[in-house]
C-alpha cells in the first residue's frame, strides 16, 4: 500500500517555468504543469499556440531555453537517451515519422530497439525477433494482415495505427501524441481515440495528446489543458470546461463557428 | 525439357526486378571472386607477405627520396618543368571539354526524344526518328569506349602532344555529356514552350526563347562536372603519349626516377583539387 | 515569362568566360600540317574501314568472350570492395555515428577529406603505384579500382544520408534506438534506392576501368585491344571493342530496369 502512495505522489511529467523561443519568436512563455500518473490529458489551443513544442519538450526531443523538465521524478537531463528514456516516454508525431521504406513489422519492432543490443536488432531485420509481440500489437490495431507490406503503401490512417502499434511494443509509462487523428475521417478518428485511451487505461499509462477537435477532448479525456500564445489559458477536469471557455480560447465571435467546433 | 525452361522464364519474369537483381548480383559476386581467387591465382597471404612488405617499404623510401641523391621535389628546375607540364595538362583538359561541348551542342537537340516526336519542330517525321536513333547509337558507342582506348587509336594519327589527348578525352566524354544533356531537354517543362508555339513562334524562336534559357544552367553544371572528371583523366591519356603530366609520369616510371614521380603526383593532386574548387565556384555562380 | 535581366546576366558572363578559356587553350597547339604522322590519314581510313568488317572467326570470338568475362569479373570484384569501403567510410563521413556538434563536424571533415583524397587520384595511377610497390597481382588491380570508386560512392552515401528527412530518425531515437540501430533502421533503408541506382551507374564505369587495367598488365578486353593494335590487326581491335560496348550496354539495360523497379 505504501508503494502505491509514493507512486501517486511522484508525477508522471512535471514542468517548472519552462520557456522556449525560436529566434525572436516565443513558442512557450514560462509555463508550469504537473501531470499525474494515469491521467489522460488533452492539449488544445489555436494553431501556433505551442502544443507541438510542449510535447517535444516533454519527450526531451528539444531542450527548453529555461526551466526544468522532470519525468517520473528524474530531471530530464539525467535521463540517458536510449533504453531508459524509451521506457518512460514515447511519442507519436503529427507527421507520423515512420520509415516508409521498411516493411510494417520492422517499423513496429523499432519500439523494441531500446531493449535490444545491436546484434539482435541487425538479426531482426532478417529474422524478425519478438514476433509475437509485434503480431499482438498489430492485431490490436487491426493490421495483422499487412505486417509484411512496405509502410509507404499504407493509407494515412493505417500508418497512424502502425505508429500506435510501435508504441504498444515500446510500452512507455507516458504516451505523448501530437494530433494523432488529424488525418483521419471522423469515424476512424473516434475508433483510434477509443483504442488509444482504452489501451492507456488498461496499462495504467499516462496519455497526453494534442487535439484540434475539442469534442474529442471532451469525450475521451479526463483533463483539458488549453494553450494560447505559449501560455496555459486554462487547465481543468473535462467536466468543468464550459463552451464559453472554449469560445474565448479560439476567439470565436460567430455562433456558427462555435457550433462547428464544439 | 522445353516446358521446363519456359516455366523457369515465367518464374523469373514473374519475380520482381529487385529480387532478380539481388540474385544476379550475388551470383556475379560469387563467380567473380571464385574466378579471381582460383583461376587467376590471387592469394592475399602472398600479396601481404614479408617480401612484398620489404619491396613496398623500399618503393616508398625511394619515392620520398630517402635512398640517396637529391630528390626532384627539392630542385627548382624540376619544379618549373613540372609546373609547365601542369599548365599544359590544364590546357588539354579545357580543350577537351571545349570539343566535347561543341559536339554535344551540335547533336543534343536532334538527340532528344522531344525533337523526334515533334515537340520542337512542330512535326514528327520518320527521318527525325532516324537521326534520333543514329545519334543515340553514336553516344553509346562513344561513351562505351574508354578514353585510354580512344587515345591509343588517336595516337596512330596525331603526333604526340596535347591535341591527341584532348581529342581522345572529347571522344569519350561526348557520349556521356550528350546523353545527360539530351535527357535535360527531354525533361523540360513543355507548358511554356507550347504557349510560345501557339502564339506563333517558329522553330528557331522556340529554341532561343523557350529552350536555351531553360537548359543553360543544367548544361553548364554538367559541363563543369565532366571537366572535373576530365582533369583526373588527363594523366591517363598522357600514358600513351598524349602529352602533359601523364607522358612525363610514364617516362619517369620507366627510368625509375621515383622522386620525379612524387613531384608529378603532387602537381597532379594540386591540379585536381584546384579545378574542383574553381568548378564549385563557377557552379555556385550559375545558381 | 519575364526573366529579370541580372538573372541571365551572370550566366552569359560565365558562358563567355568558358568560351574564352577554350579559345585560349587552342592557341597552345601549333596548327599546321605538322599535326599528323606521315600516313596518319591512311591509317585512320584503314581503322574506320575495319570497323565495318570486324574479325568474327570462332577463335577470336571465343577469346573475346573469355576476355569479357575476365574484365567483368574484375569490375565486380572491385565494386564489391568499393561498396564495403563506401559503407564504412561514407557513414563515418556523414557524421551520424557520433554525438555532439563538434565531434560530428570533426568526423565528417576528416572522413570527407579522406574520401576526397581517394577519388582525386585516377584508378590507373593507383594501379601503377600498387604494381610498383608490391608487384603484379590481381589484388593490385582490384584495390586500384576499389579505392577511387569507394571514395566516390562513399561521398555520395554521406550526402544521401545527410539529406534524409530527420523526423523518422528522431522518432526512432525517441523509441530508444542507439546510433548504430538508427543507421540500420532509419538511414540505410531510406538511402537504399538512391544508393543502388548510383552503384549501378558506377558499375558501368567500373567495367571500362577494369578494361584499361591492361596497362598494368591485367588481362581482359583492354589487354587484347592493346595487343591487336600493336599488331596493327584493326579488325580484331573492333571485335574486342564491340564486346566491350556490348558489356556496357547490358549493364546499362539492367540498371535502367532496376531503377524503374525501384521508383515504382
Ligand atoms: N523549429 C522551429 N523553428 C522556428 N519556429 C518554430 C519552430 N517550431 C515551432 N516554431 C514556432 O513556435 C510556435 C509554436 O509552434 P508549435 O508547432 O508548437 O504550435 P502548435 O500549437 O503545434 O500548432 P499547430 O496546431 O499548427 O500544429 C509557432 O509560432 C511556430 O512558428
Ligand atoms: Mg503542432
Amino acid at each position: 500500500m505504501r508503494g502505491k502512495v509514493t507512486e501517486i505522489v511522484k508525477p508522471a511529467v512535471q514542468l517548472r517555468n519552462v520557456s522556449k523561443s525560436f529566434g525572436g519568436n516565443v513558442a512557450l512563455s514560462p509555463l508550469s504543469l504537473t501531470i499525474k500518473r494515469g491521467e489522460t490529458v488533452a492539449l488544445v489551443g489555436p494553431s501556433g499556440s505551442g502544443k507541438t513544442t510542449l510535447l517535444n519538450i516533454m519527450a526531451t526531443i528539444i531542450k527548453p531555453d529555461r526551466g526544468e523538465v522532470i519525468i517520473d521524478g528524474v530531471p530530464s537531463q539525467n535521463l540517458k537517451p536510449g533504453r531508459e528514456l524509451s521506457r518512460k516516454v514515447g511519442i507519436i508525431h503529427q507527421q507520423l515519422d515512420l520509415v516508409d521504406q521498411l516493411p510494417v513489422i520492422h517499423n513496429v519492432l523499432a519500439g523494441r530497439l531500446g531493449e535490444w543490443g545491436i546484434c539482435r536488432s541487425l538479426l531482426s531485420l532478417m529474422i524478425p525477433q519478438d514476433k509475437e509481440l509485434a503480431f499482438k500489437a498489430l492485431n490490436r490495431v487491426g493490421l495483422i494482415d499487412k505486417s509484411h507490406q512496405r509502410t509507404s503503401r499504407l493509407s494515412g490512417g493505417e500508418q497512424q495505427r502502425v505508429a500506435l502499434a510501435r508504441l504498444l511494443v515500446q510500452r512507455p509509462q507516458a504516451v505523448l501524441a501530437d494530433e494523432p487523428v488529424s488525418s483521419l475521417d471522423p469515424a476512424r478518428a473516434e475508433d483510434l481515440l477509443a483504442m488509444l485511451t482504452d489501451l492507456v487505461r488498461e496499462e495504467n499509462q499516462t496519455l497526453i495528446a494534442s487535439l484540434h477537435a475539442v469534442k474529442y477532448a471532451r469525450r475521451y479525456f479526463s483533463r483539458i489543458v488549453a494553450l494560447r500564445q505559449g501560455r496555459v489559458f486554462f487547465d481543468r477536469p473535462v467536466s468543468d470546461v464550459s463552451d464559453d471557455d472554449l469560445a474565448r480560447l479560439y476567439d470565436l465571435k460567430e455562433d456558427a463557428d462555435a457550433q462547428a467546433l464544439l | 525439357m522445353k516446358g521446363d525452361t519456359t516455366g523457369k522464364i515465367v518464374a523469373i519474369s514473374g519475380m520482381s526486378i529487385t529480387k532478380t537483381s539481388i540474385i544476379l548480383a550475388l551470383v556475379l559476386i560469387t563467380a567473380s571472386w571464385g574466378f579471381i581467387l582460383t583461376s587467376e591465382g590471387a592469394s592475399l597471404s602472398e600479396y601481404f607477405s614479408a617480401g612484398n612488405l620489404y619491396h613496398t617499404k623500399k618503393f616508398l623510401a625511394s619515392m620520398f627520396g630517402l635512398d640517396g641523391g637529391k630528390p626532384a621535389f627539392f630542385s627548382a628546375e624540376s619544379w618549373s618543368n613540372a609546373l609547365k607540364l601542369t599548365y599544359e595538362t590544364l590546357k588539354m583538359s579545357v580543350m577537351a571539354i571545349g570539343f566535347t561541348g561543341i559536339g554535344m551542342l551540335l547533336t543534343v537537340i536532334p538527340a532528344s526524344r522531344s525533337a523526334a516526336d515533334g515537340s520542337i519542330t512542330l512535326r514528327s517525321t520518320w527521318y527525325g526518328w532516324l537521326v534520333f536513333g543514329l545519334i543515340r547509337l553514336l553516344y553509346i558507342f562513344s561513351r562505351a569506349v574508354p578514353e585510354l582506348v580512344w587515345a591509343m587509336i588517336i595516337i596512330f594519327v596525331f603526333k604526340p602532344g596535347i591535341l591527341p589527348g584532348a581529342v581522345a578525352l572529347a571522344l569519350h566524354n561526348f557520349g556521356i555529356l550528350g546523353k545527360l544533356c539530351a535527357e535535360v531537354v527531354e525533361d523540360l517543362d513543355w507548358q511554356p514552350i507550347r504557349a510560345l508555339r501557339s502564339s506563333g513562334a517558329g522553330t528557331v524562336q522556340i529554341l532561343t526563347y523557350g529552350i536555351l534559357p531553360a537548359v543553360t544552367p543544367k548544361f553548364i553544371t554538367f559541363l563543369l562536372y565532366r571537366w572535373e572528371v576530365i582533369i583526373r583523366t588527363t594523366i591517363v591519356v598522357g600514358f600513351v603519349g598524349a602529352g602533359g603530366l601523364g607522358q612525363q609520369f610514364r617516362l619517369s616510371m620507366s627510368w625509375f626516377q621515383y622522386t620525379e614521380i612524387t613531384l608529378l603526383l603532387i602537381c597532379y593532386f594540386l591540379l585536381v583539387v584546384g579545378s574542383d574548387m574553381v568548378s564549385g565556384l563557377l557552379r555556385r555562380i550559375t545558381q | 515569362m519575364h526573366r529579370p535581366f541580372y538573372e541571365t546576366h551572370n550566366r552569359a558572363i560565365l558562358s563567355v568566360l568558358l568560351v574564352t578559356a577554350f579559345i585560349w587553350s587552342l592557341f597552345s597547339v601549333e596548327w599546321g600540317g605538322n599535326l599528323f604522322h606521315d600516313g596518319g590519314i591512311v591509317t585512320i581510313l584503314q581503322i574506320v574501314k575495319a570497323m565495318f568488317n570486324p574479325d568474327l572467326s570462332p577463335r577470336l570470338l571465343k577469346l573475346a568472350l573469355v576476355s569479357s568475362w575476365r574484365t567483368l569479373a574484375y569490375a565486380v570484384a572491385g565494386m564489391t570492395l568499393a561498396v564495403i569501403i563506401a559503407f564504412l567510410l561514407g557513414t563515418l563521413a556523414s557524421g551520424i555515428l557520433v554525438e555532439g556538434r563538434w565531434s560530428r563536424r570533426f568526423s565528417a571533415g576528416l572522413f570527407r577529406a579522406l574520401l576526397g583524397f581517394m577519388r582525386a587520384v585516377h584508378e590507373l595511377v593507383w594501379a601503377w603505384l600498387f604494381v610498383a610497390a608490391a608487384g603484379l597481382s590481381p589484388f593490385a588491380a582490384i584495390f586500384a579500382l576499389a579505392i577511387p570508386y569507394g571514395g566516390t560512392l562513399g561521398r555520395i552515401l554521406a550526402d544521401i544520408i545527410n539529406d534524409v528527412p530527420p523526423e523518422p530518425v528522431r522518432a526512432l531515437r525517441a523509441a530508444g534506438a542507439g546510433r548504430v540501430q538508427v543507421l540500420f533502421y532509419g538511414y540505410l533503408p531510406m538511402a537504399m534506392a538512391d544508393m543502388v541506382s548510383y552503384v549501378m551507374y558506377r558499375f558501368e564505369c567500373a567495367i571500362r576501368s577494369a578494361a584499361i587495367m591492361s596497362f598494368v598488365g591485367l588481362g581482359g578486353l583492354g589487354y587484347q585491344i592493346q595487343i591487336s593494335l600493336a599488331d596493327l590487326k584493326y579488325n580484331e581491335v573492333w571485335t574486342f571493342i564491340f564486346f566491350l560496348i556490348g558489356l556496357v550496354v547490358l549493364v546499362d539495360l539492367w540498371s535502367m530496369r532496376l531503377r524503374r523497379g525501384l521508383v515504382s
